[in-house]
């Protein structure tokens, strides 16, 4: 009880502290391009540079396969969070811990199959956290 | 020239053509498209089997709109790859196509060429092209025990190449 107070009061300290910010972007990944370490996947492989269905991609490549992407829109803001977990690791043996989140507020999310791409050739799966509504996804349709 | 040569047989050859495919195609450019899902979950050659004259000509071209793809011939200097193609062939690789770049090759030397997308192999992105001259017979698949079972899979029987000339997979 008196732990669980403790966290209560923890938390309604922090959220005072930061009432706003909370849930915005972090200012490194707002707007493209963000801040180094990210690096834009195009000029690590060979990709297009706008992949339809995801936008401009960024990653900082010391996070490979997992990431976090961050992807852009053709205004150059920051619509999702992507990350890319080969099939081949999500087994008993290995877990994905702390994986960043520098995005901001979530609205929705995918989790979808991937046959593999230059960077992460293995098959694996997307888990897309969109910062966007889903109406917001057209503005990386193409 | 050749388009127009193609074209020009297209039109008086029509009825013949189920008979002998390779009569139709011969002379001209052999087109294998890279496709792919929009979302990238499934990634393949269309046609992923042809059957060719020896001299021909195919092109590749990248036709996925997300993704690089690669024409790579099964061999030693590819990536240390098992040989799968013809004694006294040249091994060929395309290296990394963005969308809408096109790759070539002509191939001489008659029998079986096994390849591959470099970073969609493990997906099953492979491909097989059977260079023979007309009623060329005796060739057989290569032994199997030189890749993986996902991999084996991705090819077409050579039986089916030679008896139809062309063939596609299911998107
Ligand atoms: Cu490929």
């Amino acid at each position: 009880m008196t732990r669980f107070f403790a966290f209560a009061a923890l938390a309604l300290a922090s959220l005072a502290a930061t009432p706003v910010l909370a849930h915005d972007p972090a200012d490194a990944v707002a707007t493209n391009p963000p801040d180094a370490p990210y690096q834009k996947v195009n000029t690590l492989v060979p990709l297009p540079e706008f992949l339809p269905g995801i936008g401009e991609l960024f990653v900082d490549p010391a996070t490979l396969p997992a990431g976090p992407f961050v992807a852009y829109n053709h205004d150059g803001k920051l619509v999702s969070t992507i990350y890319m977990i080969p099939l081949s690791r999500m087994n008993a043996d290995t877990s994905f811990d702390d994986l960043a989140a520098p995005g901001g507020n979530v609205d929705h999310v995918d989790i979808y199959f991937n046959a593999g791409h230059p960077g992460v050739e293995e098959p694996h799966e997307h888990i897309v956290l969109w910062h966007v509504p889903v109406a917001g996804e057209a503005s990386v349709a193409e | 020239m050749e388009r127009r040569n193609f074209l020009w047989w297209g039109g008086g050859m029509a009825a013949v053509f189920s008979l002998s495919p390779r009569l139709a195609i011969g002379g001209s450019v052999v087109e294998i498209a890279m496709q792919g899902r929009p979302d990238g979950s499934k990634v393949w050659f269309d046609p992923y089997g042809v059957l060719i004259q020896p001299g021909q000509t195919v092109r590749w071209t990248n036709k996925d709109k997300g993704n690089a793809h690669t024409a790579t011939a099964y061999a030693l200097e590819n990536y240390d790859h098992p040989r799968r193609m013809p004694e006294g062939a040249k091994p060929f690789d395309s290296d990394y196509l963005l969308p809408d770049e096109s790759f070539e090759v002509t191939l001489d030397v008659p029998g079986l060429y096994d390849y591959f997308c470099l970073p969609h192999e493990l997906s099953g992105m492979v491909g097989r092209i059977v260079v023979a001259a007309p009623e060329q017979t005796g060739f057989a698949d290569y032994p199997d025990g030189d890749l993986n079972a996902e991999i084996i899979a991705g090819f077409p029987a050579v039986t089916d190449i030679l008896a139809r000339g062309s063939l596609q997979k299911d998107e």
